[in-house]
């Protein structure tokens, strides 16, 4: 190779630096950016009216004691461990459900169409067989289900706080409709079948008899005037994958979303409304686990969320469960409204809705 | 002897003991192998180990490459002795040397950071402080991994530089182990200065209530849209990567044609900083154009800090076939001019890396035990990457390209006249 005069030198850095400027300017403008990326879509999607939703929370408490839990996944490698292979600590535990920590998810929806007919539909169905039991008796799910009221089961995502304890439910509705998200594994099947799973003490003792529907993220999927559901292809800890959320367009408030973990981010999940769903430029309000910081952990991302999430107007937050109590506190620091709970039936703390507590709009 | 001390990487000589494109195949294959059975042992959450929790395994897999590049590229395997490096079976050698890596690994993890600093200094370093200040244990430990393999990260972004683009100036004259001990010294001391400005801030919001007395707030936050040091994490991962790619790919050009150091050293600091640079936005770009712009306060595929991740990880799957073509197919081209070689040379990456982004997302779920999907908050591609990375400079540095390779002797490349000069 050949020797470079200081000369040639500041030439070629002086030539090459301002050519990196510029492609580094090029593609970060706002010109190229408008030259290449689409304008944002609004909303076309009619998914019809309801004259109000309540969200009654029959358990938010998915498990009793944080750290066993977080110990669980640690001694089996961590959150990507498959669900079906975590021997979760299920005796023993003091402040848990008779000794065990798992607990459950679940939500009673009750929409009243414009019409003035009222319709009921479970949103998940908790982990603990015992607990969710135990909570669909203290709020009369039992008979709703018996009597065949609640219409349908709509499973947000395969975890096992929100899915597991799909025994309480069909022991009193076999054949109750099931909806899943597309990304259920084989093992979520089979435990709907009346599977067990002895690794992770689980069990399904009555087989699902009714009909089973996967829904996919390919549209927006209608279930009743004024209602819809949405499903997202998101990966999620422990091995599962998919998640699907209802959206509820209730006369003359505005759209009202309800979740169950939201693992696609309720930003994303927003951003997706305002684009799809007509209206969704006016959410008024949130309902259900918005998996900010589930296992009291904190990442700062989840600082740009509590931030952020003031830009789209929100005028009720209803969350819990997988909100994490420092969630809470941080958004109402910086004036988010969120609906406080009354700290009955296990739930800890009244900064969010707890077991028994409902959301009415 | 009073004359320039050679790294030893630079001196050896070759002979082929299987004709090339068998040669690079059947080693490229190996290497491979090794990776994918190390993965499925220490880190797979399938596996025995199950350490990709996912930082802590993380977090070992950066430790094992800045120590492999202290080893050879600022200690040039001291204290080992030039005559063990030419004359040991390379399996042998590779064992050793693999053994020294790990011990030095335990060594800074567990006693420097675990039970010094993070006892004396800053607690987030050290998982067992964090625990017993009242955190739960498993985040104690991911988030004090997060700490030390940023740690790891900066530093292979900088050690490297030394010897690469300044050519270890000024300390070039000095011998083993007093050029590798003072190298070592400055290098680490500016990463730890380089981790105080990138990643303290970071854990000033990591904790709750913010830590605002004890570090200063993600100076970043206004022009990045993020309070996360993933937006360092990814431009540091596109400096690391412009390292390698000027010392392997460009081998050194165009800054090895500047004879003067700290001159040569400078333009070399700051063409590889450009560099990183450009490539970091036109990363975030491309990802802008694949999905749509990133929303400040989403998660996953639209969150800002995903995102420049996400062109870290881009990056890291650049180095791959940056080292295969260098390490196993002989840097091919070399028959054009340095800059046609190169050109040829980058073609063949890039090319290359897009097809393994593709085979990556395609099959790292069966292959890796990782989940479907490019954004999940618990998986870093990094992490994989990163020890397949490692394991092809273990077998470089380390083993000297066995079996497809063999080492003659490094007293050929010393006696060589142009060298002779140099030496005079």
């Amino acid at each position: 190779m050949t020797d470079i005069s200081r000369r040639d030198f500041l030439k070629g850095l002086a030539v090459g630096g301002t050519l990196g400027y510029f492609a580094m300017a090029g593609v970060s403008s706002t010109v190229m950016k408008n030259a290449f990326l689409p304008p944002p879509k609004v909303g076309a999607v009619e998914i019809g009216e309801c004259k109000s939703v309540k969200a009654t929370v029959i358990s938010e408490t998915s498990w009793f004691n944080n750290s066993l839990l977080m110990g669980d996944m640690q001694k089996a490698g961590g959150l990507l461990v498959n669900q079906y292979e975590i021997p979760w600590t299920n005796t023993g535990v003091q402040e848990g459900w008779k000794g065990d920590n798992a607990g459950g998810y679940s939500t009673l929806i009750e929409v009243e169409q414009l019409d003035g007919k009222k319709r009921k539909f479970l949103l998940d169905t908790g982990w603990n067989v015992d607990w969710t039991d135990t909570c669909f008796q203290r709020e009369g799910i039992d008979k709703m289900l018996s009597n065949k009221e609640i219409e349908f089961l709509f499973v947000t995502h395969e975890h096992f706080d929100h899915y597991w304890g799909v025994e309480a439910t069909l022991k009193y509705y076999p054949d109750i409709p099931v909806i899943v998200p597309k990304g259920f594994y084989p093992e979520g099947f089979e435990l709907l079948k009346g599977a067990e799973f002895t690794k992770c003490h689980l069990a399904n003792k009555v087989p699902h008899t009714g009909p089973l529907e996967v829904r996919d993220s390919s549209k927006v999927h209608p279930v009743i005037p004024g209602v819809a559901s949405i499903t997202f292809d998101v990966p999620i800890i422990t091995r599962v994958f998919g998640e699907q959320a209802l959206v509820f367009n209730v006369k003359d408030k505005g759209l009202v979303v309800i979740t169950g973990c939201c693992h696609m981010g309720i930003i994303t999940l927003m951003e997706y409304v305002r684009e799809t769903i007509k209206g969704g430029d006016n959410i008024y309000a949130i309902q259900g686990g918005l998996h900010i910081s589930p296992f009291e952990d904190w990442d700062p991302q989840y600082d740009d969320l509590v931030l952020a999430i003031h830009k789209y107007g929100i005028q009720k937050m209803g969350c819990n469960h997988c909100t994490g109590y420092v969630t809470a506190e941080k958004m109402i620091a910086v004036n988010l409204p969120l609906v406080r709970g009354t700290a009955q039936n296990k739930s800890k703390r009244d900064i969010y809705l707890g077991n028994g507590d409902f959301l009415m709009i | 002897m009073n004359h320039k001390e050679y790294l030893w990487l630079e001196t050896r000589q070759f002979q082929s003991r299987i004709k090339q494109p068998l040669q690079g195949i059947v080693n490229f294959l190996l290497v491979t192998a090794a990776f994918l059975i190390c993965w499925r042992f220490f880190m797979d959450p399938r596996g025995t180990m199950r350490w990709y929790t996912p930082q802590y395994g993380y977090m070992y897999i950066r430790w094992i490459l800045i120590v492999a590049i202290w080893q050879a590229y600022i200690f040039n395997f001291w204290p080992l002795r030039y005559s063990f490096m030419e004359k040991t079976h390379p399996l042998i050698k590779g064992a050793v040397l693999i053994g020294i890596n790990f011990a030095v690994v335990g060594f800074m993890i567990w006693v420097f950071y675990y039970n010094f600093l993070g006892r004396l200094a800053i607690p987030y370093m050290s998982w067992p402080v964090l625990t017993s200040l009242g955190m739960t244990e498993f985040f104690a430990r991911e988030y004090s991994s997060l700490a030390l393999l940023m740690m790891a990260a900066i530093a292979s972004w900088l050690s490297p530089i030394w010897p690469v683009c300044f050519e270890n100036y000024p300390w070039d004259k000095l011998e083993r182990p007093s050029r590798g001990l003072t190298v070592w010294a400055w290098t680490f001391f500016l990463a730890t200065y380089i981790f105080l400005i990138l990643m303290h801030p970071h854990y000033n919001v990591l904790f709750y209530p913010w830590q605002k007395f004890a570090a200063a707030f993600p100076w970043w936050q206004n022009f990045a849209h993020t309070l996360s040091g993933n937006f360092n994490v990814g431009w540091v991962m596109c400096g690391t990567i412009s390292v390698w790619i000027l010392e392997v790919t460009f081998e050194r050009y165009p800054f090895c044609l500047i004879k003067k150091q700290p001159l040569r050293g400078i333009a070399g600091f700051f063409g590889v900083l450009i560099f990183a640079l450009v490539m970091f936005v036109t990363f975030n770009f491309l990802q802008d154009l694949a999905w749509g712009p990133a929303v400040e306060g989403a998660k996953r595929l639209y969150a800002p800090d995903w995102r420049y991740l996400h062109s870290g990880e881009l990056a890291c799957m650049l180095l791959i076939p940056v080292l295969v073509l260098g390490f196993y197919f002989d840097n091919w081209p070399r028959k054009f001019a340095p800059s046609v070689n190169i050109a040829v040379r980058c073609l063949i990456i890039l090319v290359s890396a897009a097809v393994l982004h593709y085979l990556y997302y395609k099959f790292s779920p069966p292959l890796l035990g990782t989940q479907p999907g490019y954004s999940h908050p618990q998986q870093f591609p990094m992490a994989p990457v990163i020890l397949w990375v490692t394991i092809m400079l273990y077998h470089n540095w380390f083993m000297d390209l066995y079996p497809g390779k063999k080492l003659t002797s490094r007293e050929q490349y010393l006696l060589a006249p142009d060298l002779v000069v140099n030496k005079a």
